[in-house]
């Protein structure tokens, strides 16, 4: 364990740590100090400007005992449900059809991959505006009056629409360059031997993508756990529906900021960490049974 | 192992991005001849640009920088620069925040500021509403006064005259209120007045008229159990339930200032803060809409919520000569009439009232632009206390459960009662 390095060696680890002090500064100044003074505050009772005092776990007591917490981890679950699995879908079939040899390929894969580009603030706005009640796009184009934005049963799908709508290009490049890697020969040993496309899908394209499919359901699902943005544009502050499509991230942010609890919204914080944990958790389990790293 | 060393380069990549995304500006005091000035409406920016200008030109020395960020944006700032002790030399200040950032110690005491002038200068040149609205709980002032507005009734003169009612005027009351919507909606099927769920848009106007009230005088207790405040409040939310109100759920995609510029609807409860830009905005709707004082009481009692902004600074600057000088400035029966005349707001500054309706010469149209100063006679001022802030957003969110008619109106009233007494103990 403990040999001797030579002079050299020092030096050269040394200039290692100076590469890399950057990187580990910054994480540490601005990614694990604020977690861990988020862990303090989720453990102190919190006023403005700053000052906290320590009340052990009362925050958490409170959280768990309000109905207004519950249905946020409900909506965000919810959401999740409704963006995840029908995302992702999507995303593959639009990956594969983009995989294929079609023409202007390059064209039709910048339109998928522009939502990405848009800010997420504006992308709302102008769904916002297509989902109104009064005088949308949408309820234009299906002659009927559906207040998509202020009834309780369809703010969440909409605002589902809007996250898989933006998310699309983005879960749809990372599948492409997992379709990208798959040998030629494969298919072609399997279009002699008969195989359906639709067989060759299922029995070649499926499992040599699915590594980069368990990326992207990770990562898509860690998004949706903490989705804010799309939700504070979507739906305004006195629209009767907010309790019903408020997320948690929603929730903190009105905690900490607009009623200034910031110790309850801390709370509310490592409560999302740890459901995304577990969530995360559960899938690297999982894993073992669908994801293929045999290649 | 492959994909989780994959997996942790993407992580780092996504910290590496929120590292950056989380180094945002921070205003920082200097007194090496520049000052910053942080605001956060956009439509006073030419305004306040103004008055850096003329100070500049007094004092070459010193030059002054504005700042402008949103209104949300703004108070989270805010609140991290006063944290980290880095607040910008000169900000406005709001009465929903003032008695927060005042009573922690934030704010230069600003009471003796005019002492060399005059040290009865504050009380000469401002009313009471306009001090107290620049006030702490110990009554020294934390700011200079900046404005001072009202809220009055903005109607569609189109759809009266249609409808066959009178314009209104300092007769009507909530019975004519209501009589003249429902004319409207029978004749045109337009909206008459739209009650939405706002407070100093909104009830509070109501509930002041009344004899009620939403904090006692002392800020120790809520009114939401008194009886004139329940009727106030009944009478207010019941309004949504004639047919010629919009509901809540409209209003939470249209706002009313929307649906009255697009010709929705006939009346709506506006500030005159708001009437420039609308002015601006809506040039096809010249002409085709007045102002009002606001409707009294059945009893004929009146009201109307004023507010105030003042211009504010750090503790830090308790003896900072140069900010100082420059607040002395903004308060100047000079510093409120180049205010004034950009058109954005009333100035505090009593008898500058008509520099403010002087900038509406610019419009061939001429609005009833005196009945936003007559009301400040009988205007109260805008409700606040230390922890408003705590109590707001939850109020609002109860206010909306009562419209949406999951809890009824004497819980509903009940529970924003206790939402604020309870703030006010956790603050206390």
């Amino acid at each position: 364990m403990f040999q001797k390095q030579t002079l050299a060696e020092k030096r050269e680890q040394r200039w290692a740590y100076l590469m890399v002090a950057p990187t580990i500064i910054g994480l540490l100044v601005l990614n694990y100090y604020p977690l861990a003074d988020t862990i303090r505050l989720s453990f102190s009772r919190t006023q403005t400007f700053g000052r906290s005092t320590f009340n052990g776990i009362e925050n958490y007591i409170t959280m768990f005992s309000t109905p207004e917490f519950w249905k946020a981890t409900w909506n965000t679950v919810l959401f999740c449900i409704l963006t995840v699995p029908v995302g992702i879908a999507i995303a593959l079939l639009v990956a594969v059809l983009l995989n294929a040899k079609v023409k202007f390929k390059s064209g039709f894969r910048a339109i998928y991959f522009l939502p990405m580009v848009v800010a997420p603030a504006a992308v709302a706005m102008v769904w916002r505006w297509m989902f109104n009640g009064q005088y949308g796009i949408i309820n234009t184009i299906l002659g009927r009056q559906v207040n998509w934005l202020t009834n309780p049963n369809t703010a969440v799908v909409a605002c589902a629409v809007v996250a898989i709508w933006s998310a699309l290009g983005y879960d749809a490049v990372l599948l492409m360059s997992g379709l990208q890697n798959i040998s030629k020969t494969y298919y072609e040993a399997a279009s002699i031997d008969g195989a359906s496309r639709v067989r060759q899908f299922f029995s070649i394209t499926l499992p040599m993508i699915s590594p980069t499919l368990f990326v992207t359901l990770i990562m898509r699902l860690m998004a949706s756990l903490k989705v804010y943005d799309l939700i504070y544009m979507m739906i305004d502050t006195s629209n009767p529906v907010l309790p019903d499509v408020q997320s948690l991230m929603y929730l903190f942010y009105r905690e900490a900021f607009v009623a200034g609890n910031k110790g309850y919204a801390a709370a509310i914080c490592i409560w999302t960490i740890a459901l995304i944990g577990i969530v995360t958790a559960v899938q690297f389990i999982g894993q073992k049974k669908w994801v293929n790293y045999e290649v | 192992m492959k994909l989780l060393k994959r997996i942790g380069s993407l992580a780092l990549a996504g910290a590496m991005a929120l590292s950056l995304a989380a180094c945002g500006g921070g205003g920082a005091g200097g007194s090496d001849g520049t000052l910053t000035m942080q605001i956060w409406d956009t439509a006073q920016r030419d305004g306040m640009q103004a008055l850096a200008d003329a100070y500049h030109e007094k004092n070459p020395d010193v030059t002054i920088e504005i700042q402008v960020t949103s209104w949300d944006e703004y108070w989270t700032k805010l609140e991290a620069a006063a944290t980290s002790n880095t607040l910008p030399d000169v900000f406005w200040m709001h009465t929903n925040y003032i008695l927060q950032y005042a009573d922690n110690g934030m704010l230069a005491d600003l009471t003796n500021l005019y002492d060399a002038e005059s040290p009865t200068f504050y009380t000469d040149h401002y009313s009471d509403v306009s001090i107290s609205n620049a006030s702490g709980s110990d009554g020294k002032m934390y700011g200079v006064p900046k404005d001072k507005d009202t809220v009055g009734l903005v109607y569609n003169k189109e759809m009266f005259d249609a409808a066959g009612v009178a314009y209104p005027d300092d007769t009507w009351t909530w019975d004519t209120l209501v009589e003249a919507s429902q004319k409207i909606y029978d004749e045109t099927g337009k909206y008459g007045y739209m009650a939405y769920a706002d407070d100093q848009l909104g009830y509070w106007n109501f509930v002041y008229q009344n004899g009620g009230y939403i904090l006692n005088e002392d800020k120790t207790a809520a009114g939401f159990d008194q009886p004139e405040t329940i009727e106030a409040m009944k009478f207010y939310i019941g309004l949504q339930s004639y047919d010629w109100c919009p509901d809540q759920v409209y209003f939470a995609e249209t706002a009313p200032g929307n649906a009255f510029f697009s010709g929705q609807g006939a009346m709506f409860l506006e500030g005159d803060w708001n009437i420039m830009s609308e002015m601006k905005n809506y040039p096809d709707m010249q002409g085709k809409w007045d102002v009002a004082v606001l409707p009294s009481s059945p009893d004929g009692g009146r009201a109307t919520i004023s507010n105030g902004l003042c211009y504010a600074t750090s503790a830090n600057n308790q003896d900072n000569e140069v900010v100082l000088d420059f607040l002395r400035f903004l308060g100047s029966e000079e510093g409120q009439r180049i205010q004034g005349e950009s058109g954005a707001a009333i100035p505090a500054y009593n008898g500058l009232e008509e520099t403010w309706i002087s900038a509406f010469d610019q419009f061939e149209y001429d609005l009833n632009l005196e009945a936003f100063i007559e009301m400040f006679d009988y205007s109260v001022q805008s409700v606040n206390d230390k922890s408003r802030p705590n109590w707001k957003s939850k109020v609002t969110d109860e206010l909306l459960k009562i419209y949406g008619g999951t809890v009824d109106i004497d819980t509903g009233l009940a529970n924003i009662n206790d939402i604020i007494n309870q703030a006010i103990a956790d603050a206390a």
